[in-house]
């Protein structure tokens, strides 16, 4: 690692280049005095020259780069202290269109107050500073406020010295009751029950506000509501996308998650596990599970694509994940050409994907079979793993004993070969007799098919001369089926026959048991020839699940070729052997590890010639076609060559045999007719039958495992999958802080290197998100981009505190949520009063409560946690709530209990992602999302009012309400008002609510059948034994009281 | 334009708090509405809004409208290297050992004064002929219909761009506060090549820019009927309560916000009622349901969905978006593209004759076309009666008319093998930004900053088909 990036540093001149801006830009970083440049002039430049004049080669424009500050001087653009000298003004203000700049048809311009601006900071002698967020994280001075008792914290004091500056002060600390219901959404996304409000309100102590933040960390719920916003990053979904969008099985992981920050696992741990866990040592099954997050982009199984196009797409989109989510790097733009705005190179990105890019993975999943992608981890439980063990000590036993007994001469042999050899003396010649292949099964038993060819009747395959007799050649498009084959992978089997191709093959299928190639991962098992060669493959899922052996020489093309596949049921390459003209043929082993089934997927037997979408076998020719379900011995296999190397052995004394014909004919005679060799391949069998029969229902999981070998990684021109440019190695972008000297260059290192001190960016970021989930927005807003295009902070001291002081804690999240929730600054009221929103309208500077609409799960758990119908259970598998039914592509509900579970487990089809969901604003989970929007409109009214989730969830409420408060309406309104606000109504608020239920009552009494039209909604039966129209009167009071705003609302 | 989106920003304010205003004026007059970004087109536009019929799984180009004899000719030849070139074949025929041609079995003639060419397939449209501007000569780098339909309406081929409809909402608003500015109807019950939510999707853009789907059958948007048992007075008496607590709320907290929700509320009542009125046939007269045909009585039929998409024109609705899925021969074509056309014919050419009638052709766009085109080669068998096409990306036809666009106008040429283009390419990007164009927009100019980027639909290509503008 340490090698390639050093070498990358001296070969690419535009990182040197970016080495030396940061070196220059160093001495000015402390330099500004006025105006400032990352706040100020960064953007400006960055969003109206960068693209013509900023880091890319490519589009740079007039040999002008003025992202660099000594290019600019040296090209005259900035004269230090005179703006009017600067061409850079100079062509700003210039009012002929052909010398503008930017230039009219750029469609950029820049405003009168920008120039202002320019021209201010080249006056101030033009300083430069390193993008902020690439500065390493140093220590930060507190800043106290000596008069201000308000603060509580650190975190405050940064938010006051801000809001003082910005002629603002804090509000009013919130009402203990909103604040219960703040902070009990915020950290378990679930309302807080009136149980808890009442002892909140009632404890008077100090740390009463602290004792209930505590509580709610501690509480399971805690993980399921930080987890809901990782499944945004993490783009996890329980369907693999694109078009066909099937469902897979993920979420294992999404519990996976849950425990780890229900166990607080430290945010670099949580990362590390994600990123690289199957690479830790001793890595134990929970950490390589963690790795699923790199396999939750979409994946494609849409017929006749091109595998290696969405492969490419795959490792991109790991890529770019990581580097939102843990970067917030943009760095896709540097996908096809380099960074316009960033110092990021295109080589850099490939450099950076070469750490994803090294799985055997396949680029389209199987549409014929419900393999899990490769590679994937075995979830076995405790005891599918002892019983696993077990099978395999007997395994292993077995095949001792059998090695045992092949090592001795075999009993009975003497009396066999004095008493009963299969064939009396006679010398066979294949070309002239036909007679001896009408003796052959008995020479070499246990053929179960045979084609001869010789009575073909043509239809697009023909018959031809061929080695004996009849062969036939095939088109390439209409396959010869036969009707046996098979096998399972614990059983022996070998295909024999004559072969002839035209020419060098560069692919061609010779026989196959499958449905289909790519379209069916190539399940089961085939004869092809590849870039000449001959290769055998027994296959689960083409490529990571496999056995594959390949001849090391290309066969002859125009001449007959006897060919033989062998296979011991041992469920190793190993025992796969092909055979060319009877001898054994070199062969390289292309994969070596099948753990799962090779039946399926339809196309149970064997066909000649082609295959579903393959290249079949053209103008090959093909005879003597046999099927035997035993693992052939070497003599038979020469026998079905020359038709009479067997037979001949047969015809000598036993005494002139050479030593290695007596072995080679007591191979045969043992795998034929030794009882005792016999009993124990059976007893072989049986054990692998068992473990086979055991392993093949326990479901997998996608996770990430390296090649034994590593796959080359190249530039990609303009992006373009088959556009291979130069080879890259695994390095991480020049402009980023340096790679740890002691970590392998893999996704380990790259983990570490993510979690190092010396990074900039990771604890920015992360502190950022959870100060995002907290706030509303971000101390950045665009979290999702941290270069020169994004959001400038609005406290760049306090991010850069918090984060530091995040990672000098151990990356300890609950004490960061903790330590955000404690302070004065979240405490604050929401109320705002007229002067403080028209001087931050957008509450930049905090100095009140942001309220904020809550997101579409807790506005959905909130209604079922306080209709009493939640279901609390964690994990498991997803739930298909009432949306579901109404989605683009309609699926049955849940029954039961999975139509109240909390919304994080609802299942997630990427094509057809839960309406209401979706309405309120939940990602779609296509690619990794930071944060979401919070629109408004008219169609998620429908759902709050008319959903019959919400419906019902009402109808729940009042039922609570009434079995309470069954005489006193004004009681039961004040209950309900106070479970969806955690206040008491207004007396105002108090009479809308009273005549809302006056009027329904008298409405739904006089219309009874409405009244159990209205309670039927929902599988859940309403409560007979209350008054109905009571019920529905009360129900219409709650549906309202859901859709009321400070309901919906964080405030 | 830039100071009114801040302050709608600022206050968080969304579609809602606007349309409250428009009300008044459900339909208005300028073609920016107030919720729009572009609060001044950026040059006087042709067209008001866009009725696209998206023939999804790619019809076969030079079976209905790129008139070939040449392949009629040379019926069962293979496919020339050197007309092939270096083009990737899809993996349904690339591994095929022989790639034959197959000439169209339909019969073609020369249609109306403009004398274009159409295959007796299309009885219906070759009336309508001198309304039509057919470019023969679009083409697309995708071969699969993910990526190709995901290209087209997006702009890329892979999921995460807005749709077209999605950034004409951004960027025009709605001409009617009380419909979306953006509609897509499906046919119903068709099989093919699945479509999913995604080409009619929102992307980067805010979530209310999101194409909503008229369902047939039942309510047209998700949740829109209350519940059984509540009647609409019943629902007028909780939101006038739900008014007077925000009421109450707005004067507690003083939170402009408020004013959205009172808007959202207000408007889906509202819409409870434009909606099913908009989605209605029962009024259309007989002589319409002749015109567009019998099928068109059935809702969820490509007839009613074209019916339906006519009264949302009427109504202001910016982009109505049909699909119409199935016409993906692979095999069985001569059948598969006869029924395809039954299915869709009559209705296409009965609501270009219909938006004349009623003065709407002029300033409503309407588009006919697919994700790419077929191959001039046979994949799979070639019998006597039967045949497929397979993905081919090179070329394809597709229609527009009204909006701006020439009538009777044929535009580019492929080659006499219907492989290559030889004359006035038509790239999507091309495409989307000549659609745009019409609609009064700049294409580079209507953008978006999404991770530090400004997006646009056609990315950073397209250039408009000024050959094609009245």
């Amino acid at each position: 690692m340490s090698n390639s990036r050093s070498h990358f540093r001296l070969a690419s001149p535009t990182a040197t280049l970016l080495a030396a801006v940061i070196l220059l830009s160093q001495p000015f970083a402390a330099a500004a005095a006025g105006v400032d440049f990352n706040e100020q002039i960064r953007p400006i430049l960055s969003d109206k020259c960068f693209f013509c004049h900023g880091p890319d080669p490519e589009t740079r424009e007039a040999d002008l780069r003025l992202d660099v500050r000594q290019d600019a001087i040296d090209y005259l653009a900035i004269v230090p202290g005179e703006p009017d000298e600067s061409e850079l003004i100079r062509r700003i203000e210039e009012t002929d269109p052909e010398l503008k700049m930017p230039p009219p048809h750029s469609k950029r311009s820049i405003s009168p107050e920008e120039i202002a601006l320019l021209k201010q900071w080249i006056a101030e002698e033009a300083p430069y500073q390193q993008h902020w967020s690439f500065n390493r994280l140093e220590p930060t001075d507190v800043p106290t406020q000596a008069d201000s008792k308000w603060p509580t914290g650190e975190i405050d004091q940064f938010v006051l010295k801000r809001m003082r500056e910005k002629g603002l002060e804090p509000s009013e600390p919130a009402q203990k009751a909103a604040l219960l219901r703040r902070v009990t959404f915020d950290l378990t996304g679930l309302p807080p029950t009136l149980e808890e409000l009442d002892a909140f309100l009632a404890d008077e102590s100090a740390n009463a506000y602290e004792k209930v933040v505590d509580r709610l960390l501690a509480s399971p719920a805690y993980g399921e509501r930080m987890t809901a916003e990782w499944l945004d990053v993490a783009r996890y979904s329980d369907t693999y996308g694109y078009q066909v969008d099937r469902d897979r099985y993920v979420w294992p992981w999404r519990d996976w998650v849950i425990r780890a920050f229900n166990a607080n696992k430290p945010y670099d741990e949580f990362v590390t596990e994600q990123v690289a866990g199957d690479l830790l040592p001793n890595a134990t099954d929970d950490q390589i599970l963690a790795t699923t997050f790199n396999r939750l982009h979409p994946q494609k199984v849409e017929g006749g694509s091109v595998p290696e196009e969405f492969r490419v797409e795959y490792v991109s989109d790991r890529t770019q994940t990581v580097a939102t989510a843990f970067l917030g790097l943009t760095l896709e733009c540097a996908r096809c050409h380099t960074h316009k705005y960033d110092p990021l190179t295109q080589t850099e990105y490939y450099q950076l994907s070469s750490f994803f890019d090294n799985i055997d993975e396949a680029g389209l999943y199987s549409y014929f079979t419900n393999a899990v992608p490769t590679p994937n981890l075995l979830l076995a439980s405790k005891e599918q793993k002892a019983s696993m063990s077990s099978l395999r000590d007997r395994i292993a036993q077995h095949e001792r004993e059998l090695a045992a007994l092949e090592q001795q001469t075999p009993a009975g042999f003497q009396h066999w070969w004095d008493n009963a050899r299969p064939l009396k003396p006679e010398p066979v010649v294949l070309k002239e007799s036909t007679s001896a292949l009408k003796a052959e099964p008995e020479l070499v038993p246990g053929r179960i098919a045979h084609l001869d060819f010789e009575e073909w009747k043509n239809d697009k395959n023909v018959a031809v001369p061929g080695v004996k007799g009849q062969a036939i050649k095939l088109t390439g498009d209409d396959a010869v089926n036969l009707e046996v084959g098979n096998f399972r992978r614990f059983q022996p089997f070998s295909v024999a026959l004559w072969l002839q191709t035209p020419d060098m093959k560069e692919r061609a299928v010779i026989y196959h048991r499958s449905r289909a190639w790519t379209d069916a991962a190539s399940r089961g098992y085939e004869l092809l020839i590849e870039d000449g060669r001959l290769a055998a493959s027994l296959i689960h899922f083409w490529p990571g699940n496999a056995l594959s052996v390949k001849t090391k020489e290309p066969i002859p093309t125009g001449e007959w070729l006897h060919v033989a596949v062998t296979y011991d049921g041992s469920i190793e390459a190993a025992g796969l052997q092909i055979w060319i003209n009877g001898q054994p043929a070199e062969l390289d082993i292309v994969r070596d590890e099948l753990t799962k089934n090779i039946t399926g997927g339809g196309g149970d037997n064997i066909a000649i010639g082609e295959r579903f979408r393959d290249r079949g076998f053209k103008n090959g020719m093909v005879d003597e076609f046999q099927v035997f379900e035993r693992e052939l011995t070497s003599l038979e296999v020469r026998q079905l060559h020359d038709g009479s190397s067997l037979a001949n052995l047969l015809q000598q004394p036993l005494e002139s045999l050479s030593t290695e014909n007596r072995q080679l004919i007591e191979q045969y005679y043992r795998s034929n007719f030794s009882d005792a060799w016999q009993t124990k391949q059976t007893e072989l069998q049986q054990a692998r039958q068992k473990l086979c029969d055991l392993v093949d229902p326990i479901p997998e999981i996608m996770v990430m495992r390296e090649n034994t070998e590593p796959h080359q990684t190249y530039l990609l021109q303009r992006g373009v999958y088959d556009a291979k440019g130069d080879a890259v190695e695994s390095a991480v972008p020049a402009a980023l802080h340096p790679f740890p000297q002691e970590a392998p260059a893999n996704r380990l290192g790259l983990a570490r290197w993510l979690m190092s001190r010396d990074n900039p960016l990771t604890a920015r970021v992360t502190v950022n998100r959870y100060w995002q989930m907290l706030f509303g927005q971000g101390i950045v807003r665009t979290p999702e981009d941290f270069g020169s295009q994004g959001a400038v902070p609005s406290h760049p001291q306090l991010l850069d505190w918090l984060a530091l002081d995040f990672m000098n804690h151990g990356w300890d999240l609950k004490r960061l949520m903790k330590q955000i929730v404690m302070s004065s600054t979240y405490r604050q009221t929401s109320r705002v009063t007229a002067d403080d929103l028209a001087k931050d309208p957008e509450n930049i500077w905090l100095a009140r409560y942001p309220a904020h609409r809550l997101p579409a799960e807790m506005l959905r758990d909130n209604a079922l946690a306080v209709s009493g119908l939640l279901v609390d259970k964690i994990g498991g598998e997803p739930v298909k709530p009432y949306e579901l039914e109404d989605s683009f592509k309609p699926t049955p509900r849940s029954k039961g209990e999975g139509l109240y579970r909390r919304s994080l487990y609802t299942y997630w089809k990427r094509t057809s992602p839960a309406p209401a969901m979706t309405t309120f604003d939940a990602a779609k989970r296509d690619v990794c999302q930071l944060k979401r929007d919070k629109t408004s409109s008219p169609l998620q009214a429908f759902i709050m009012l008319n959903g019959p989730q919400y419906v019902e969830a009402a109808r729940g409420l009042a039922e609570r309400t009434l079995k309470e408060h069954p005489e006193d309406v004004t009681a039961g309104i004040e209950h309900m008002f106070r479970l969806l606000t955690a206040r008491e109504p207004s007396p105002q608020e108090r009479k809308v609510l009273e005549e809302l239920h006056a009027l329904n009552t008298d409405h739904f009494a006089a219309n009874p059948e409405a009244a159990t039209a209205y309670l039927d909604v929902g599988d859940k039966d309403f409560d007979k034994t209350l008054t109905p129209s009571q019920l529905a009167a009360m129900s219409v009071v709650a549906s309202t009281l859901l859709n009321y705003d400070e309901c919906m609302m964080q405030r | 334009m830039m100071p009114r989106r801040h302050f709608l920003q600022q206050f968080g304010m969304g579609l809602g708090a606007i349309a409250l205003g428009d009300m008044l004026n459900p339909v208005s007059a300028n073609a920016a509405s107030a919720d729009a970004v572009l609060q001044t087109l950026h040059h006087a536009p042709k067209a008001q809004r866009v009725i696209y019929l998206f023939q999804s799984g790619a019809p076969s180009q030079m079976d209905l409208f790129d008139y070939k004899p040449l392949l009629n000719e040379k019926h069962g030849e293979q496919l020339p290297d050197s007309v092939r070139g270096q083009q990737r074949l899809t993996g349904m025929s690339g591994n095929q050992s022989s790639l034959p041609l197959v000439g169209s079995p339909f019969k073609f003639a020369q249609h109306g004064e403009s004398g274009l060419w159409m295959s007796d397939l299309l009885p219906h449209t070759s009336k309508v002929a001198d309304e039509l501007c057919v470019i023969h000569s679009m083409y697309t780098e995708a071969i699969n219909h993910g990526p190709g339909v995901t290209h087209v309406q997006t702009g890329s081929q892979f999921p995460g761009r807005p749709s077209i409809g999605a950034w004409l909402s951004y960027g025009l608003g709605s001409e009617n506060a009380d419909l979306p500015a953006f509609i897509v109807m499906t046919t119903r019950d068709k099989k093919g090549q699945p479509l999913v939510s995604r080409y009619w999707g929102n992307g980067f853009l805010p979530a209310r820019h999101q194409g909503v789907q008229f369902r047939s059958g039942g309510d047209p948007v998700l949740y829109l009927q209350n519940p059984a048992g509540i009647s609409s007075d019943t629902r007028r008496g909780m939101l006038q309560a739900l008014n007077r607590l925000h009421e109450i709320e707005k004067q507690e907290t003083l939170d402009p916000q408020i004013n959205t929700r009172i808007a959202q509320y207000e408007m889906a009542f509202r819409m409870q009622t434009s909606i099913p009125e908009a989605t209605d046939l029962s009024s259309e007269p007989e002589h319409i349901f002749e015109l567009y045909g019998e099928q068109a009585r059935e809702p969820g039929t490509f007839a009613a969905n074209c019916l339906q998409a006519r009264r949302l024109a009427e109504r202001g609705v910016r982009f109505i978006q049909l699909y119409h899925p199935g016409w993906d021969h692979h095999g069985g074509l001569p059948g598969g593209l006869k029924r395809q056309c039954q299915e869709t014919d009559q209705a296409s050419a009965a609501l270009i004759t219909d938006l004349k009638q009623r003065g709407l052709l002029d300033d409503t766009l309407v588009i006919w076309g697919g994700e790419f085109g077929r191959t001039n080669y046979c994949q799979g068998k070639l019998t006597a009666n039967s045949f497929g096409r397979d993905h081919h990306p090179r070329c394809f036809s597709l229609w527009m008319a009204g909006g701006g666009v020439k009538g009777g106008m044929s535009y580019g040429q492929t080659d006499p093998y219907c492989y290559n283009i030889v004359e006035k390419p038509v790239h999507i990007h091309d495409f989307q930004a000549t659609l745009l164009h019409l609609l009064g927009i700049d294409h580079e100019r209507l953008t978006y900053r999404y991770q530090g980027r400004a997006f646009r639909l056609t990315d950073v290509h397209g250039h408009v088909v000024e050959d094609i503008l009245a």
